[in-house]
């Protein structure tokens, strides 16, 4: 979280159902309640990825105006917004919302990586960068990847070591890419 | 007498004339024309008795087969009891024509009739012919001699002897039935005597003198021995018994089978002139009220008060020196000096008991009087009951709707209108006279509550316009209210899902009362909001919310039922809601359905 999220606040568009005042109310029809659900996911992951957020604190998060509608006097409280995420987090076959959300801190549930993109994912786009770049058999530092000059106009810019970590595991068990080093110090070379 | 047309309510009940008031009501009841012929189609239905008319309404097609005889057309009725398999009937007597036509009719009626032989139609007993018979008791067998003054036409009035063996008073019938065969006996030794003036036993002298000459008919069993007759015989060849009774029950018996229908067309019998008497036959019980309350009808003549001049203002001056002396009477003998000791006591007792003798006296004079001043009292009470509405507050429709009708006081069914074991009917006849109730275009009580009325609400309003008497139990006004449906009458009860019980016209539906709020959502939508407050939501878009008050007060329904049918909305996905502050405020769903305007810009945002 590089970025100061306050500053772009202004500049992200929230979409209109978020001034409807009964998105805010968990809804008893489980047709509405989907539907509801759905939105708030795409809401907060766009939200999420205008901001640059991988890592979602609850507890910051109900009280930022993505969860807090000021104007419209309206909020998600905390207990509704560890539900939305719990039904993020569920696979699609199991009615969920193809695991959007994962809870960092288990039990506790008050920290949770947005996937706005899944690790699945960001392996891919890594995969076709190396490969549009020339890179492959290159050996590159993680911090090079994450922080370095080249990478400056990438989405990933910036990006959660963690998620980077988690993004380069991928590729290592497709045998595309392989990690090594120290813990803080890890290069990674791409096949 | 004729069988009129009958004009049905709404839950397939009569329709009352003006001042007719209901009497007595009995189901699984059938028509006899003439002495024993079953009309078609009118063999199952309900009898309606009220002080002007005795109606039939049948089970199935009752706007087809509903006919209506006038009380003033009856003469008499009589009352005959069930014997074996033949169910207990009352027997409507036509009053004689008053012109010629009378005798036209009967030969009319006769030329209709192919079973009833011209020949033998019109045999009849007179009454001094002294009649050489025996009947049989019903209870001990015993055979008795009939009176030698025993008349067919005047029986109902003579006194029968009861039977000589064990005391017991004969059925009329049987009686009759064996003077009947008795005379036919006469008349087939060659002393035939033409009939009078009653029409009463054609039918029954006609089965006697087909069944009894005929050679070659079944054997007759004596009723008492068993011994098998042969059947030109009257009496039995053992025991000496008569074989009316048997003879009669073997024809009976065939008739019953093929219930004929002589004088009338497989159709509507409506506006047939019938000059025979008419039988109900009671397959269901209740026959004996039933008699009781019409020959109460029969001697009240109601019917003369509809064309009766209003009673003047005031009472009859008759009734007041009565009451006035009577007063003074009993004030003269309390304030004589009571006098001391035993006899003080006595003489007190004694003038108690007068005092008693006295008021009890004043007061069926006063019945008399009411009786007499009926129609007065009637418009009385109605007054009353306007101006009682008149003083409420005028904006409680409802208690308007209770002071109304009170005037429909003589609609509603009571429990002692029906025979005690009639459960089923007392609560058919309760949710078709609930039907009604909600159903009245004048009182219009459904229309004023919006269409919809909760159950509670309803029994509340139908008990007090029956001002605190013969109150409906909930359990009875339930069950009844849940007939609604298996009776096929315009209204049904409808169950919210959380229980709660509503009453509805049967052709409204969910889909209407969606397409009410949706209506009202899109005005909504339309129309700047009033409230000066900017909105903080583009009203355009969403427009605005309701609440269970507002939509109450917009469909004048209660709010407990504006509640459950915006409940019943969003349960369909038609409506969402947001709680807050506020309470609970339901919206038009845009979170489902997106309006169109809306879709494009978020769907770019998630892409």
């Amino acid at each position: 979280m590089k970025n100061n999220p306050m500053a772009s606040i202004a500049s992200f568009q929230f979409p209109p159902t978020y001034s409807f005042p009964p998105f805010f109310t968990p809804q008893p029809n489980a047709t509405t309640r989907l539907s509801q659900l759905q939105k708030w996911s795409a809401l907060i992951q766009s939200w999420c990825r205008h901001h640059r957020i991988h890592r979602l604190s609850l507890i910051d998060a109900v009280e930022s105006p993505l969860f807090h509608n000021a104007p419209l006097r309206k909020r998600i409280p905390l207990v509704e917004a560890r539900k939305i995420l719990d039904w993020m987090a569920e696979g699609e076959e199991k009615g969920g919302g193809g695991r959007r959300a994962e809870w960092i801190d288990g039990g506790n549930k008050t920290v949770a990586w947005i996937w706005w993109r899944r690790p699945e994912e960001w392996a891919g786009i890594l995969a076709d960068w190396i490969e549009s770049t020339g890179q492959k058999n290159v050996v590159l530092t993680v911090y090079e990847l994450v922080e370095g000059e080249e990478t400056m106009s990438k989405e990933w810019h910036g990006m959660d070591v963690d998620v980077m970590m988690k993004s380069l595991n991928v590729l290592v068990k497709r045998g595309k890419a392989q990690v090594f080093g120290n813990e803080g110090q890890e290069g990674v070379k791409f096949f | 007498m004729f069988f009129k047309p009958l004009d049905l309510s709404t839950a397939l009940r009569p329709s009352l004339l003006p001042d007719e008031t209901l009497l007595f009501v009995q189901d699984a009841v059938g028509l006899y024309e003439g002495s024993k012929y079953k009309i078609p189609n009118y063999q199952d239905g309900h009898a309606y008795l009220t002080s002007h008319r005795v109606s039939y309404v049948a089970v199935e097609e009752p706007r087809k087969h509903s006919v209506a005889i006038d009380l003033k057309d009856i003469d008499r009725a009589e009352y005959q009891a069930g014997f074996l398999k033949s169910s207990p009937k009352i027997t409507l007597h036509p009053k004689p024509p008053k012109n010629s036509s009378g005798s036209k009719s009967v030969g009319l009626s006769r030329t209709q009739s192919p079973l009833v032989q011209t020949s033998i139609s019109h045999l009849k007993p007179s009454a001094p012919t002294p009649v050489n018979a025996t009947w049989i008791c019903p209870i001990c067998s015993f055979s008795n001699p009939i009176p030698s003054n025993f008349d067919p036409s005047t029986a109902t009035a003579t006194h029968i002897p009861p039977c000589l063996a064990c005391g017991i008073k004969p059925p009329f019938t049987t009686v009759l039935k064996a003077a009947i065969t008795a005379a036919a006996a006469l008349s087939h030794e060659g002393t035939p005597i033409i009939s009078g003036g009653s029409q009463f036993g054609t039918g029954e002298s006609s089965s006697h003198t087909n069944g009894a000459p005929d050679a070659g008919q079944s054997l007759v069993p004596c009723p008492r021995c068993t011994f098998v007759n042969h059947p030109s015989l009257h009496e039995c060849e053992i025991c000496g018994a008569s074989l009316s009774s048997a003879l009669d029950v073997l024809n009976s018996s065939q008739h019953r089978a093929e219930s004929p229908a002589p004088f009338f067309q497989q159709g509507s019998i409506k506006d047939t002139e019938i000059s025979d008497n008419i039988k109900l036959s009671f397959r269901g019980g209740g026959e004996k009220i039933f008699y009781e309350r019409l020959k109460g009808a029969l001697v009240q003549r109601k019917w003369l008060l509809y064309n009766a001049p209003p009673v003047p203002q005031q009472p009859s001056p008759n009734t007041f020196p009565t009451l006035t002396s009577t007063t003074n009477g009993s004030v003269s003998t309390q304030t004589r000096a009571p006098a001391p000791g035993i006899a003080g006591l006595e003489q007190r007792g004694l003038e108690a008991r007068r005092n008693n003798e006295v008021v009890i006296g004043t007061a069926f004079e006063d019945l008399e009087a009411l009786m007499a001043s009926a129609k007065h009292i009637v418009t009385l009470a109605e007054t009353l009951a306007r101006e009682s509405g008149m003083g409420e507050e005028p904006s409680l429709e409802t208690s308007v709707v209770l002071s109304e009708s009170a005037a429909a006081l003589g609609m509603v069914t009571t429990k002692d209108m029906l025979s005690s074991g009639s459960e089923n009917l007392y609560l058919s006849e309760l949710s078709r006279n609930l039907a009604e109730y909600l159903t009245d275009n004048q009182k219009g009580l459904l229309q004023n509550e919006g269409g919809i009325i909760s159950l509670i609400d309803l029994w509340a309003i139908f008990n007090r316009s029956r001002n605190g008497v013969e109150l409906v139990s909930p359990a009875d006004f339930q069950r009844a209210a849940e007939l609604w449906g298996s009776l096929r009458l315009p209204v049904r009860l409808r169950r919210f899902k959380s229980g709660l019980l509503v009453v509805q016209r049967n052709d409204w539906s969910d889909e209407k009362t969606i397409q009410q709020l949706q209506d009202w959502l899109l005005e909504l939508q339309q129309n700047p909001p009033a409230d000066p407050e900017p909105l903080s939501w583009d009203w355009r878009l969403f427009g605005r919310a309701i609440t269970a008050q507002e939509a109450a007060q917009r469909f004048k329904w209660s709010v407990g039922v504006a509640a459950e049918e915006l409940e019943m909305a969003e349960d369909r996905g038609i409506l969402c809601r947001e709680e807050g502050i506020e309470g609970l405020r339901f919206w038009g769903n845009y979170i489902t359905t997106t309006p169109d305007d809306l879709d494009s810009g978020l769907t770019r945002l998630v892409i």
